[in-house]
């Protein structure tokens, strides 16, 4: 049996950070098991910038103000007392990964450089050019090979083992050769990213963002905290979701809908293109549904009038974005764009050290929830996230693991995946992972997408019912061992359900409208009831159960939130 | 006064023809043909999705962010090395002016399954190479609290080197990997440049006898890197610039430093290079063999050989170049001290 001290599951930021802080102290085995290689995960497509009030491009920037920009952008649903951990360590984490090498652009004085960003009061994301992502995963990943973190490239975890009393390690898959593993662990962290997937064809994740961290949590009990609030970007292309970033508009780009009309004047008529982006998604939702969309319900990012030579100039990349993805060349013709689902901001319910109530079982990043985006995340909070928590869950589980002896590991502890797999293998049903997925993610996307209202989130409770019915029935066509990928999908599929079904759930409950969490028939925020978290534990029935807990509120009363 | 926007959008019925192969259980790859209607927009990628969620699910092949930045998907389309995710399929059906399209494995890697291959190998070599950063004291304050400073301009010159995603595409293109597989490739040689010339790193060094090790000298410069890099990144420039590098730091006695030194010396002594003696120059008393039987070959012609090089007319000029380059690092070494 593979044996480590601490065991990461998921190889983005907050894995890869939480690894190397576990591993500098040389006396413990650590090891990162992913789905991918670490160089894949999610975290590289992040383009703009990581947070940190440095005060290198405005000396009058403070800790404090990004601390109120964090939770003014959260619609206050952010536990107070950790978004003021995070901005108060985030000059010191992003510090700490420039002196490991990442490549940071720099100022005239030659220190990081920071631009300015939505919701924030001061330029303060830190970045390197429209990779810093990118940058920061490869050089965590690098640092990690030097210090000696193992990894376990193209695994994917199935179930997470504790007594509740403690975590015994994880069972896995080894997708290369369809083995499977028992490794015994005295601490787990949990960084396997969001769940943007369960929107499935309408979203800017990466195909494997289908939250496994999160789902396999939840079946081992773990409550999931704020499942509900999902941000959606206005400017996703067509076919693919990916995004066109807010650049396009800060340069003039109009927003157009199917009759060529600059629509955005009925809805925010002094910042037009530029609004929140929230209001920027509902208004081109509202187009769509109401049939003034393209062919395909679509709308158009028109930047033809800004003509060839500047968008040449000013937007290549963006120009080079829409001609490799969609075939469409901007400066020719408009840009078909639709709004997609791109961060989760709830995910597994942890304390400021990233733990979970079963000690030894952590999570960090996207997967988990402190809570420090609350209902709506601030760009360039999210790379900052992943720095902060993966690097205090990989402290904690450092002081856990040295203070406690090798967990019992169940010596059935495999029976239970191999049947899984055994069940999706065998037989014979007309039902296909890509039918019911199709299925789930138009579902999401119709009843629990940038608009929400009673009627249809009761219909998408009982629609993912049926979806979950389906899956039970779900045989897959291929049996080979080798490289199963439509096995792994099948897997990924199952927790995706889960999580929806939490989706749909928590968003009924919740009858106000919350930063990215929007109710028709519940319009106004309700701090009286509302002010809380949603936690969602599996009952002893199988079925969700929800209950609440308070925010913490430290400094900052909550006021509307206007921009 | 408004339009309506009526996109231009068009369909091919292509024929795809996809490599398939499971080690172990087929006896040799084979192709598959499917059948499907492309339409404007689709990438390669789209393609593949479609045909596993509609007519083979067991079709296997990587993908993960679909945005060219985790590079997991590169694959070969009409023997082309790239990603299937930022790769329109349209344009190359109607350039290649059939509605016939082939997809491979990469090259240079065994394949695992279909159009899954192996990196295993190119992770190793990387791993040889010291791919990190390690700290110098001078440059990296030991305090938290502090900054690194450094300039743009050193940001800039390897800051295109950290665009490589590692997606293997140059791997899998490299003529000389394909003559010898124990050759380091393309990215993994870039990596030790990138950071042996950032200035807060301390382990050139290092970095240098590991490329040296795996074989820098062993690229032929034939930049087929350079034309596949999905994020232009141009690999053969980095590897020209280690070897320089590495002879600027003192390595003069290896083949490859041997054979550079004797190209530019002999150019600025003769105007050319003395091609017929370079086999000693560059493997001592071992080229004389190599000489002899070159001289054999000549005679058995009815040419006669020659060890003499002639100096070429406008040598003078290639001299004062030499000068010139000289007096320009030199202030340039200055410049840097100061």
């Amino acid at each position: 049996m593979l044996t480590y001290d601490i065991l990461i599951v998921g190889s983005g930021g907050a894995g890869l950070y939480a690894a190397l802080a576990a591993r500098m102290a040389e006396d413990l085995r650590v090891a990162v098991l992913t789905k991918v290689y670490p160089t894949r995960s999610h975290t590289g497509a992040a383009q703009g910038g990581v947070n940190a009030a440095l005060g290198n491009k405005d000396p009058a920037d403070t800790w404090e103000q990004h601390w109120f920009d964090t939770v003014k952008g959260s619609d206050y649903l952010a536990d107070q007392d950790a978004a003021e951990l995070m901005c108060r360590e985030a000059p010191k984490v992003v510090r700490e990964l420039e002196h490991w090498g990442c490549p940071f652009d720099r100022t005239n004085e030659g220190k990081i450089a920071q631009r300015p960003f939505g919701g924030a009061s001061r330029p303060r994301a830190c970045y390197a050019a429209d990779k810093v992502g990118h940058v920061m995963l490869h050089t965590l990943y690098e640092q990690g090979l030097r210090r000696g973190v193992d990894y376990f490239n193209e695994w994917m975890t199935l179930s997470l083992l504790h007594d509740g009393e403690r975590c015994q390690g994880v069972v896995a898959l080894d997708i290369r050769n369809g083995k499977l593993h028992t490794i015994q662990a005295k601490a787990v962290i949990l960084a396997t990213g969001g769940h943007g997937r369960i929107f499935w064809n309408r979203t800017s994740n990466a195909y494997g963002n289908t939250g496994d961290g999160a789902a396999l949590a939840y079946r081992a009990g773990l409550p999931l905290k704020d499942m509900e609030f999902m941000q959606f970007h206005p400017t996703g292309l067509r076919r693919t979701g990916i995004l066109v970033t807010e650049g396009a508009r800060g340069e003039g780009g109009h927003l157009l809908n199917g009759l060529g009309e600059r629509f955005m004047n009925r809805y925010a008529p002094e910042k037009m293109e530029l609004g929140p982006r929230d209001m920027v998604s509902r208004a081109i939702e509202t187009e769509a549904r109401e049939g003034r969309g393209g062919p395909e319900g679509e709308v158009f990012l028109d930047l033809t009038h800004l003509g060839r030579e500047r968008i040449l100039e000013r937007l290549p990349q963006i120009r080079q974005l829409c001609i490799d993805f969609e075939g469409v060349d901007p400066a020719q013709e408009p840009i078909p764009i639709k709004p997609t689902a791109h961060y989760s901001m709830g995910g597994i319910h942890t304390d400021l050290h990233g733990m979970t109530p079963v000690p030894g079982i952590y999570a960090a990043g996207e997967a988990g929830c402190v809570s420090v985006h609350g209902a709506n995340r601030l760009g360039g909070n999210s790379l900052l996230d992943i720095l902060i928590f993966g690097r205090r869950a990989g402290i904690h589980a450092l002081e856990y693991a040295r203070s406690v002896d090798f967990p019992a590991v169940p010596h059935d502890a495999q029976a239970a995946a191999a049947d899984q797999i055994k069940t999706l293998m065998d037989g014979d049903s007309e039902e296909t992972t890509a039918g019911i997925r199709r299925a789930m993610g138009n579902l999401m996307s119709d009843k629990a997408g940038i608009y929400r209202e009673e009627k249809g989130l009761t219909e998408a409770i009982a629609g993912v019912a049926q979806l979950k019915e389906r899956y039970q029935r779900l045989r897959i066509r291929d049996n080979e061992l080798t490289f199963n990928t439509d096995l792994v999908a099948a897997l990924e599929l199952g927790n995706m359900l889960e999580l929806a079904d939490l989706v749909v759930r928590g968003a009924q409950a919740r009858t106000e409208s919350r930063g990215a969490h929007s109710r028709e028939d519940h319009p106004q925020r309700d701090d009286e009831h509302w002010l809380r978290h949603t936690l969602a534990s599996r009952g002893s029935d199988g079925e969700p159960a929800l209950y609440y807990e308070p925010v913490v509120i430290a400094r900052f009363q909550p006021e509307a939130r206007a921009y | 006064m408004t339009e309506a926007i009526n996109p231009k959008r068009e369909k091919i019925l292509a024929n795809i023809r996809i490599q398939r192969f499971i080690p172990g259980s087929n006896k040799a790859p084979y192709f598959d043909n499917f059948k499907m209607e492309v339409e404007t927009g689709m990438t390669v990628l789209e393609v593949l999705r479609y045909l596993k969620n509609t007519q083979d699910s067991s079709l296997t092949f990587r993908a993960f962010c679909r945005s060219a930045i985790c590079g997991s998907c590169t694959v070969r389309v009409n023997s082309r090395s790239l990603l299937a995710c930022s790769t329109q399929l349209l344009p190359i059906l109607k350039d290649f002016g059939k509605s016939s399209v082939t997809i491979t494995p990469m090259a240079n890697l065994p394949v695992i399954r279909d159009l899954v291959v192996d990196i295993e190998p190119v992770i190793d070599k990387l791993a040889r190479m010291h791919p990190y950063l390690v700290e110098t004291r001078e440059c990296i304050p030991e305090a938290i609290e502090l900054e690194c400073l450094m300039s743009q301009k050193e940001v800039d010159t390897f800051g295109y080197v950290t665009d490589c995603i590692l997606c293997g595409a140059c791997y899998s293109a490299c003529s000389s990997v394909k003559a010898d597989e124990g050759y380091a490739g393309p990215l993994t040689i870039a990596k030790a440049y990138r950071f042996s010339v950032d200035p807060r790193d301390s382990f050139r060094g290092m970095r240098i006898q590991a490329s040296m090790d795996q074989g820098l000298w062993s690229c032929v410069q034939c930049r087929k890197c350079i034309k596949v890099c999905p994020k232009d990144t141009r690999p053969a420039d980095s590897i020209r610039h280690m070897r320089k590098i590495s002879i600027d730091d003192g390595i003069h006695d290896t083949h490859g430093s041997r054979r550079a030194i004797a190209y530019t010396d002999d150019v600025e002594r003769y105007g050319q290079v003395n091609k017929p003696m370079l086999p000693v120059v560059v493997y001592g008393t071992k080229g004389w063999t190599a000489i002899e039987a070159a001289e054999t070959g000549l005679q058995k012609l009815g040419l006669k050989p020659t060890r003499e090089v002639c100096t070429l007319p406008g040598q003078e000029v290639a001299a004062r170049l030499y000068a010139a380059v000289r007096k320009r690092e030199k202030a340039k070494k200055v410049e840097k001290e100061l």
